[in-house]
């Protein structure tokens, strides 16, 4: 009987060590889903754009003070931080050392399209004004070691259409004109003097490189193509007569190659690949010889091109394990390197590299609130369209045990010149943290997977472009992991038209749409291309068509002329100075949507461009798409 | 005296009702004036306002038209050419019917002449279109150029102040956009697409002077409406006999007395010519009594609802007043009936003081005639108590077992000792023993054989009784050969203080003993009926639930 008793109250204890046990268990679950604030996502970091200076003594970045983005400045020697400029009406947007350790940049003023040039000493943190300029554009070309006062910059202050090539002696400010634009050369190519000698014109349809022996002699064509090949000039060799480029003539996906320059003959094939377009490279200004090729097929891949920098990421690698490693800067004498490493759990971690001991110094990390553990994984995924073409895409799902029936949100990437990488996406992993899959598409179109399969875009707006997404988003749903009816398309510019579209004439498929600064009207998008590129006219008449001549498709296509098609819930996000925006023309669409009793949310906001710059604003949107897709979509039909 | 007062109470009743009914009737007439009138006027303010529905429904597709499909011009962004712009053309040829014809001008924007100074703007017409709709289909020619058409001077002229005083750092106000962008005539509006604010800083420029090759693209649109392909409908037959479309200065002078107009003007390009409403009285008359017919019904309902209620409090205080006199006939005759025993008694107390000495015999019958009238008094006393007992329901049954047979010859020889000229019978079938109260079924027993006794004439003054088992009850009838009940009072018999008025009922009744009976049998769970015919007799029913 005492036995008995004794077992009774065993099984009890044990009943409740099972319950504590089984407790944390069933907490943990639940807790697997935790709930990263909109804010930690889409901060400003707190360090970016880190540059080391040429001596190899400073490093420089940008830090918000007061909300806007400020230039520090940071000793190596004993690690000290200064904080170099103090605006506080607008951010600054650009900036790089001279070879004389001085700091050249500029602001950004959005209001009146004016910028300013300023030059810094870092030791005595002295700025002067450089130069003014109203509604011009202007970037650095080129900065020379032999003569460390004076910069090569590319601007189009003489006509709003050409940019010329002018030089800028930083000591005394002046600036004078040193190649003058015939109009039609789109880039120019210095070589290791800085002398120019190799640009690139366009047509608007056809590309021409143009070569010349010294500053004296004129401009020869050597390479002449159509827009669909591209031959990008990198570097020219030491021998002064070949360059290095990137090109796809006569093959689909482009190489890395050595060009003769008299004659426009590719010499060799340095590097090839059939997985993917090579689209990055190493190149030593030191040694002047190519160190790696890159390209990314559903992953990023770096081939080297010899032993020594092979040697000096291999440390790299085997001290960073698992990431994706970055070049973003190093010194003159080449021995320090400032790299970045990510995954698509990491928004990127900026390191030192001392070549001398292989040191390897963490610098700051672009979004420190974020823990890789509580972020999704991005998995490559690929599916064929209708018509059997092989789409290749990225798909990310929620943390947790649950393997199908998401809520699914689909994010059609910006075209004619883009594609959807593997690495940290900051929208991606917001989505994923609020429970819904998360689909992006590299569809027809897009770059990267050469010139076939780019060139299976054109004129395919409104038409393969958007049934390959939607073949995707079926092709999910058979797969069982999206749940047909909660599917949402949500994209930006072009992607945000895409959404559009896909509400308009896929309505069973999409569930809602969230549009960001979205392109409603073909007509307005052609008129939008600003003069700068007025030479890509041509080339976007063949990518989307011509507004004259295929009036009616343009038609066909944009929703402004649709708005009776549009029955689901809309969320547009829109700045007012947009320049590539009607904001009369996306008013009106609004208010004819909201005329037929359609639920459109439109957050229309002043002070802002296309993607908002105001982290305040930023935030707004962020949380009005995490309301409108708990509306829409959380809920089970 | 008692009369008196009771005529008095009816007539003051009277006259209240009288009262009552007149002043309900003067409300309900006033009421029915004043609901005609307002009706009446409501209608003749819906005649004035209701043309508002006719015009918005008639104005409908011109305001879509006017605010959104105009504006999708813009939405071409300059880009429109002779087929495009015929396309839109049909577009808009199948949704308006009331667009007769389109004039498209491609019109190009460029600076003037080198040795031209001041304003360097030029803005000049390529080409003009004009379509037509044709059986579904689109009929285009190209007009010649005419540089001096009002509509595109009109035009040419606003967009050149526009540009010159336009604020680009924002986009334009909705004001801004109508006064320059568009031109709105009688029965014709021309629209020039909106440039964008790159486009209007450009223009600005050529105002000042820059030349260049460069030529920016314009399209502009007249179109010309027709108001009498609008279609009205009139949405309000029962208001409006007749609607038309007139010119704004349409007023004809014949009008009649018997006419209602009004009239509203269309807003817009239309704006000289409105819609032109008419009906004679007789039609509006005819609307005042539909709309009043339902009125008048609910008022005249109210009314007969007031005079039913009227009726029936009424009815509720006549009730009353019978109850009333009941009671007082009761104390009346419970008066009488203890008025007797103690007359007897005064007398014999009286006696018994007298002078006289009393003998033994005379003795004995005073002391006899004191205790049967004391024994009357006390039975009368108990009856009224026990009554009021029952009705409240404060006793309680003490049941026990009887033998029928033996309680019902009990009853028969106290009865046939009482009265000798009383035949009496009984019969006992199919059941012996009874479980109940013995003192309350002896209560039944003794009213109604009571009663069978009062209720018949000398001679006929007969009872059987009757017991019988009958489904789960026990019956028990008592049938007479009395006088009767009249089929109009067998309902009233069992009510309090009722009696049926003739000639026998005088003798010390006080219309208690049925109501009584009936009380006891529900008490017990049971039913009492009557079944009677006048001059042949009654039949007395009592069921009880027998239970064992």
């Amino acid at each position: 009987m005492k036995k008995k008793l004794e077992d009774y109250t065993m099984l009890r204890c044990f009943k409740y060590l099972l319950l504590f046990v089984l407790l944390p268990l069933i907490f943990s679950c639940q807790d697997e889903q935790k709930q990263i604030p909109i804010s930690d996502f889409f901060k400003t970091p707190e360090k970016s754009f880190i540059k080391i200076s040429p001596d190899g003594k400073y490093l420089a970045y940008l830090k918000p003070y007061k909300e806007k983005q400020n230039l520090f400045i940071q000793s190596l020697a004993d690690g000290k931080e200064r904080m170099a400029t103090s605006f506080t009406d607008n951010p600054i947007k650009d900036y790089f050392w001279t070879y004389n350790n001085q700091l050249v940049f500029n602001q950004d003023v959005a209001e009146n399209e004016e910028f300013s040039l300023y030059a810094l000493n870092v030791k005595t943190l002295q700025m002067r004004t450089l130069l003014t300029q109203v509604k011009t554009r202007m970037w650095l070309l080129n900065r020379n070691r032999k003569e460390p006062d004076v910069i090569t910059i590319v601007m189009n202050k003489r006509n709003p259409a050409t940019f010329d090539v002018y030089k800028l002696n930083l000591n005394s400010g002046l600036l004078t004109l040193y190649i003058a634009n015939p109009g039609n050369i789109t880039e120019w190519y210095p070589d290791n003097d800085g002398k120019i000698r190799l640009a690139k014109a366009t047509d608007g349809v056809d590309e021409t490189i143009l070569y010349r022996t010294s500053d004296e002699s004129p401009f020869k064509p050597i390479i002449k193509n159509n827009f669909k090949n591209k031959v990008d000039p990198i570097a020219i060799t030491p021998k002064g007569t070949s360059f290095y480029a990137l090109s796809n003539v006569n093959r689909d996906k482009s190489a890395l190659v050595e060009i003769d320059a008299t004659t426009g003959k590719e010499v060799k094939v340095v590097y090839s690949t059939d997985k993917a377009d090579v689209m990055d490279y190493g190149y030593s200004r030191n040694s002047h010889r190519l160190e790696y090729a890159g390209w990314e097929d559903d992953k990023p891949h770096k081939f080297f091109l010899n032993q020594e920098s092979q040697d000096i990421y291999n440390d790299m690698k085997n001290k960073l394990k698992g990431s994706v490693i970055k070049f973003v800067d190093r010194d003159t004498s080449e021995s320090k390197y400032i790299i970045i490493t990510y995954t698509d759990r990491n928004p990127g971690t900026f390191y030192l590299y001392e070549r001398n001991g292989g040191k390897l110094t963490r610098l700051s990390n672009l979004n420190a609130s974020l823990k890789p553990e509580e972020l999704c994984a991005m998995k490559p995924v690929s599916f064929r369209a209708a018509d059997g073409m092989l789409i290749n895409g990225y798909l990310t799902l929620p943390l947790g045990n649950k393997k199908e029936n998401y809520p699914l949100v689909v994010m059609p990437h910006d075209w004619p010149r883009n594609r959807n990488t593997w690495g940290y996406n900051a929208e991606v992993q917001f989505l994923a943290n609020r429970g819904y899959a998360v689909f992006q598409v590299n569809y027809r179109g897009s770059t990267g997977y050469g010139k076939a399969f780019w060139s299976a875009g054109f004129k395919q707006v409104g038409g393969k472009i958007q049934s390959d997404i939607a073949d995707g988003v079926n092709w999910l749903i058979k797969q069982k992991i999206a749940d047909p009816k909660r599917v949402a398309i949500m994209g930006a510019r072009f992607g945000g038209f895409s959404a559009l579209y896909g509400v308009s004439f896929y309505p069973k498929l999409y569930k809602c749409a969230i549009v960001q600064y979205g392109l409603i009207n073909f007509f307005t998008y052609i008129k939008d291309i600003p003069p700068y590129r007025q030479p890509q006219l041509q080339m976007t008449y063949e990518q989307v068509g011509n507004p004259e001549t295929d009036a009616n498709l343009f038609r066909a296509i944009s929703p402004v002329f649709h708005t009776e098609k549009i029955k689901s819930p809309v969320l547009m996000f829109q700045g007012a100075k947009d320049p590539r925006a009607n904001i009369s023309e996306i008013n009106q669409f609004v208010r004819e949507i909201q005329k037929r009793n359609v639920p459109i949310r439109y957050v229309l906001k002043a002070n802002e461009r296309y993607s908002f710059r105001s982290e305040h604003n930023r935030m707004d949107m962020y949380a009005q798409i995490e309301r409108f897709l708990e509306d829409y979509l959380k809920v089970k039909p | 005296m008692t009369a008196g007062a009771h005529k008095n109470v009816y007539r003051k009743n009277f006259s209240l009702i009288a009262a009552f009914l007149v002043l309900i009737t003067v409300t309900l007439f006033i009421a029915l004036i004043i609901a005609y009138n307002l009706t009446s006027r409501y209608v003749e303010n819906e005649f004035n306002l209701r043309k508002l529905d006719v015009l918005e429904r008639a104005i409908k597709p011109y305001n879509d038209f006017f605010q959104n499909r105009i504006p999708e011009i813009t939405s071409y962004q300059g880009f429109l050419d002779s087929a495009s712009a015929g396309n839109y053309a049909r577009s808009v040829f199948d949704d308006y019917s009331f667009v007769k014809s389109i004039r498209y001008n491609e019109i190009t924007v460029g600076s003037k002449p080198e040795n031209f100074t001041g304003n360097g703007m030029d803005i000049s017409m390529k080409a003009v279109y004009e379509y037509k709709p044709n059986a579904k289909r689109v009929i285009g020619k190209r007009l010649v150029t005419d540089v001096a058409n009002e509509d595109f001077r009109t035009m040419t002229a606003k967009l050149n102040s526009y540009i010159a005083t336009a604020d680009t750092s924002r986009v334009p106000t909705q004001d801004e956009i109508y006064r320059t962008f568009y031109d709105v005539q009688p029965s014709k509006i021309s629209y020039l697409n909106i440039p964008r604010r790159e486009e209007i800083r450009s223009y600005r420029e050529l105002q000042k002077g820059r030349r260049t090759r460069a030529l920016y693209k314009q399209n502009m649109m007249t179109f010309l409406l027709d108001v009498f392909a609008l279609k009205v409908k009139n949405t309000h037959p029962e208001l409006y006999q007749h609607i038309a479309i007139q010119p704004v200065v349409y007023d004809p002078l014949n009008a009649n007395d018997n006419e209602l107009r009004t009239e509203v003007a269309f807003p817009g390009a239309f704006a000289d010519y409105k819609i032109y409403f008419n009906s004679e009285k007789v039609h509006l008359d005819a609307e005042v009594n539909r709309r009043f017919a339902p009125i008048a019904g609910i008022v005249l309902l109210i009314y007969v609802f007031m005079v039913l209620i009227g009726w029936l409090i009424y009815r509720n205080l006549n009730t009353n007043l019978k109850l009333f006199k009941l009671q007082y006939d009761f104390i009346n005759n419970f008066t009488h009936e203890f008025k007797t025993p103690v007359s007897v008694i005064k007398i014999a107390g009286s006696n018994l003081r007298g002078d006289g000495e009393l003998t033994e015999r005379q003795r004995k019958h005073y002391g006899k005639i004191l205790d049967e009238e004391a024994d009357k008094l006390n039975e009368l006393m108990n009856k009224l108590l026990s009554f009021t007992q029952i009705e409240n329901r404060s006793i309680k049954l003490n049941k026990e077992e009887i033998n029928l047979e033996q309680f019902v010859q009990k009853y028969i020889n106290t009865f046939s000792i009482k009265y000798p000229d009383f035949k009496l019978g009984y019969a006992v079938a199919g059941v012996y023993n009874f479980y109940t109260d013995p003192v309350l079924l002896g209560s039944i027993f003794q009213n109604l054989i009571e009663n069978a006794y009062k209720y018949s004439n000398p001679g006929q003054k007969e009872l059987f009784i009757r017991i019988a088992f009958e489904k789960r009850n026990i019956n028990f009838s008592f049938t007479d050969k009395g006088i009767g009940i009249p089929k109009s009072e067998i309902n009233n018999v069992f009510k309090k203080f009722y009696r049926i008025e003739n000639q026998y009922n005088q003798n010390g009744s006080v219309g208690l003993g049925l109501a009584f009976c009936k009380e006891l049998v529900n008490f017990m769970n049971g039913d009492l009926q009557v079944k009677s015919k006048v001059n042949e007799g009654s039949e007395f029913i009592v069921t009880l639930p027998y239970e064992n």
